[in-house]
């Protein structure tokens, strides 16, 4: 054994170790927990909805009474519900009446729409879901006066954005997303779901760097229960679509946005293909910076079907 | 008190209000958004003249002048926004006015400028927008008031937002006014400013000395059936002379009306002390008074030719795009004509530059433009789409064109109007020239006409424009993050401009392929169907390598 040899014996047993100690610093759960990280259910949305917040003990763990909570759900695209640009009505709809059960003073549906936003409250279907609980719910604000100028103290790239007052005010924050792929970040859900709660996002393409800003901006709006829309999936196409839907049927609930992204994307297909949470840049720099886990194989993911 | 007069004519400015709010507010109804500028007798005559051409919608403005004929300028007086706008201004300016001037040679001008629009019109070049007077007030409420008061109510929203907050005043919170913005304001702003400051000199002073419409009507009201009648009881006193908005009492002989002056307000029958004024059917023993200021034909064929003159100069423009399309015709670089406009020519004659089409706009995409499109296309509408895009689901513009300048097209021709191409400047776009993930312009293109590839050496996929699917909405070109001008920005190259005929069938001539919806490959699918050889755009190779 000559010295180069020797060396790299030694640097694969430093890898071992590593591999070996990471196995230890993320440990597999050996004791089921009663409450599951991550909670997948199967069935129709509306009751799948409410059995995967139920698995993690139900909304009135995250909504007090009394509490301003904001829903945030794609409603970015004048599309129905069958092309999977948007959150589907029912599982936004669901949500917000889970919230007024759990004694909820103020639930406001927002987003910023890409489109304009008449017609994507209307086309999305969202508004006239959310109609029967209150008509003061469900709105998409545009104009600059809705925005206030936030300092993000964990941001690497962007450090300062003009983030929704309401959301600012409010007490609780559900990321409910739809689960699609993004031209750009690979996938859109909770993490790149909050570029719709900011006014100028222009800026995170142009001047920063568009999966650390999402990081960034996820430093601040860390939603408190992501749950993520897999009734349908646009798998190819999106953000906008139309693209291939994929008919799912699932709902992920968890309080870690990471997670639940990172779960969405080891789950499903897309563009045919399976892909593992580390290869979406932005799930993977928010597990480093530690604003989640996408490690799922170490959770503990509790799946029911209806 | 409210004379009957001023209260028809507070109704009819409501009611051109309202007609223009309700265009403004994207409400196609069945109700003609454009009835007023259909009533404007020189904006369509000449229109009509410099088009050559006649539809339907023209008769109103027949039936106006016909109206006339019988019962005076009646359209002046109690119809014409402009009319009622200047009298409200006249409130504002006319306690510094001097005495009434002598009734001058000054309302020669209104023919001469007819005169003038209807030479250039006779060659086929259209300059009502400088005159026609539905065509100007219609621009300023709809292109000036309405921005201002829009801003002004938004300022308002933010003064209150804190304690609308603070109460948890949901509707006052989230309450949203569009505020559009508008070129060549400027313009407006110095017009009007100008015919307001006019009143000083004297009321109404546009209609009585520059209006084409008023010239018009003029013509038609020499001796009306029912006009102004002066019985013996007159003592000269001379007040109906002063009273009169329009100057049309002879100061020397207050008996003596100038019909074609006369708006029949009635002023001077309410002023008359000793009630000795009436409008009614005159019987045919009145004398007339001969024309005093008559201007002779000569005058009348000089000021055409100068029209015709002008026009000509126009025709020799270098933008000018006179005679059949061909190599030398420098057409307007980056000017983007809205959907369904007409070839460039027929275009610009036919458009009366009213601003109803930019006012209707619900995106603010459709703008007035200065000189791009050299003198003879100014004012006319045009698409900036940097500041917003052109959806193809709305059909606002061609709904309230007046004169059909942009054609009313169905939904299915709309998808296929197409107004330009999207060009990619790679040197400015972040993902060709900085290798950023972005692909915004593939994210907002509702035709689907932004594919995107990988390129050797690039980390991540390029947008490429796929021309045969693009219509030029522009969506690519307003939500390009790219700052000042777009790294993708829509040029008219390939523009579909017909007068007639189908957009679809000539775009599939041409071998288009324009859809925005989903294509029968997509929709719903059973899980397992390979997606195929594509790469996952977004998605990174996993430099672990474990499948």
């Amino acid at each position: 054994m000559n010295r180069r040899e020797f060396l790299r014996y030694q640097a694969k047993g430093i890898l071992w170790m590593i591999a070996g100690g990471s196995g230890i610093l993320l440990p597999k759960r050996l004791i089921a927990a009663p409450v599951p990280d991550i909670a997948v259910v199967k069935g129709a949305p509306a009751a799948a909805t409410r059995a995967a917040v139920d698995l993690l003990g139900g909304m009135k763990q995250f909504v007090k009474p009394g509490d301003r909570v904001v829903i945030k759900p794609n409603m970015s695209f004048p599309t129905p519900p069958e092309r999977a640009s948007n959150t589907h009505p029912e599982v936004v709809r669901e949500l917000a009446v889970m919230c007024k059960e759990a004694g909820a003073a103020r639930i406001l549906v927002l987003d910023h729409t890409l489109y304009r936003e008449e017609l994507c409250l209307e086309r999305s279907g969202i508004r006239k879901a959310c109609n029967s609980i209150s008509k003061k719910m469900v709105f998409a604000l545009s104009d600059d006066r809705f925005y206030k100028t936030t300092d993000i103290p964990g941001g690497k790239s962007m450090t300062s954005t003009d983030i929704m007052k309401e959301v600012l005010r409010s007490d609780v924050l559900i990321a409910a997303p739809v689960a699609k792929s993004h031209s750009a970040t690979g996938v859109s859900l909770s993490l790149k779901g909050m570029m719709g709660l900011n006014y100028d996002r222009s800026v995170m393409h142009r001047k920063y760097d568009l999966h650390t800003s999402i990081v960034d901006l996820c430093t601040i709006l860390k939603a408190d229960l992501t749950v993520i829309d897999g009734t349908r999936i646009l798998s190819t196409n999106g953000p906008g679509g139309p693209g291939k839907v994929l008919k799912k049927d699932t709902i992920i609930a968890s309080k870690d946005m990471v997670a639940a992204d990172a779960y969405a994307v080891a789950t499903f297909e897309w563009y045919g293909k399976k892909f593992k949470p580390r290869q979406v840049r932005h799930i993977r720099e928010a597990h480093e910076r530690g604003l989640g886990r996408m490690d799922v194989e170490n959770l503990y993911v509790k799946a029911i079907d209806l | 008190m409210i004379t009957f007069w001023r209260a028809i004519q507070l109704i009819s400015l409501i009611l051109f209000l309202i007609l223009l709010t309700l265009a403004v507010s994207s409400a196609i109804t069945p109700t003609p958004l454009d009835l007023f500028l259909l009533l404007d007798p020189a904006l369509i005559a000449l229109t009509a003249i410099s088009a050559r051409i006649f539809y339907i919608a023209f008769i109103p403005a027949l039936l106006v002048l016909l109206v006339t004929l019988f019962f005076g300028r009646i359209f002046c007086g109690y119809i014409c926004p402009m009319g009622t706008t200047l009298d409200g201004s006249d409130k504002l300016f006319a306690a510094s006015r001097k005495k009434q001037p002598e009734a001058g040679k000054l309302r020669l001008l209104k023919y001469i400028i007819l005169f003038f629009l209807l030479g250039a019109s006779l060659l086929g070049v259209s300059f009502v927008f400088v005159a026609a007077p539905l065509s100007l007030i219609t621009r300023f409420y709809g292109l000036l008031v309405h921005p201002v008061l829009a801003f002004l109510f938004n300022e308002i929203l933010c003064l209150v937002q804190p304690l609308a907050e603070w109460l948890d005043m949901d509707t006052v919170i989230f309450m949203q006014i569009a505020t559009p913005r508008f070129a060549t304001q400027l313009f407006i702003l110095a017009f009007f400013g100008a015919l307001f400051f006019l009143a000083r000199v004297s009321p109404r002073f546009w209609c009585r000395n520059l209006c084409p419409s008023g010239a018009l009507m003029a013509l038609f009201s020499k001796k009306p059936l029912i006009r102004r009648d002066v019985s013996d009881d007159c003592t000269d006193c001379g007040r109906c002379v002063n009273s009169c908005p329009m100057n049309a009492i002879m100061t020397e002989d207050p008996r003596v009306t100038l019909h074609e002056e006369c708006i029949v307000c009635r002023t001077c029958e309410n002023t008359c002390p000793e009630n000795a004024i009436l409008f009614d059917r005159i019987k045919s023993e009145q004398v007339f008074e001969k024309q005093r200021f008559s201007f002779s034909r000569r005058q009348f064929i000089y000021s055409g030719l100068f029209g015709a003159a002008t026009a000509t100069v126009g025709l020799t423009g270098l933008n000018s795009l006179h005679g059949k399309p061909g190599p030398g015709q420098v057409a307007p670089q980056g000017l983007v004509r809205p959907p369904g406009a007409l070839p460039e020519m027929d275009f610009l004659a036919q458009c009366s530059r009213c601003g109803e089409c930019m006012a209707a706009c619900p995106t603010n995409t459709l703008q007035p433009i200065w000189l791009d499109a050299g003198f003879m296309g100014l004012f006319s509408p045009g698409l900036n789409l940097r500041r917003s895009y052109c959806s193809p689901e709305c059909r606002m513009c061609g709904e309230v064109c007046p004169t059909d300048a942009i054609r009313s097209l169905s939904k299915d021709e709309r998808i296929w109007a197409k107004t330009g191409t999207a060009v990619i400047f790679r040197r400015k776009c972040l993902a060709w020239e900085q290798q950023k993930s972005c692909m915004v312009c593939d994210e907002v293109c509702p035709y689907k006409a932004v594919e995107f590839r990988k390129e050797p050496g690039n980390r991540v996929p390029v947008p490429l424009v796929r021309e045969e699917k693009c219509a030029g909405c522009g969506y690519c070109e307003h939500f390009c993050p790219v700052q000042n001008q777009s790294a993708i920005v829509i040029t008219p190259m390939g523009a579909l401009r017909m007068s007639e005929g189908s957009y679809i069938t000539q775009g599939k001539s041409q071998g288009l392929n324009l859809s925005i919806s989903p294509k029968s490959e997509y929709g719903l699918q059973p899980e397992g169907k390979d997606w195929g050889k594509g790469f996952a755009p977004g998605f990174e190779d996993d430099e672990f390598g474990s499948d």
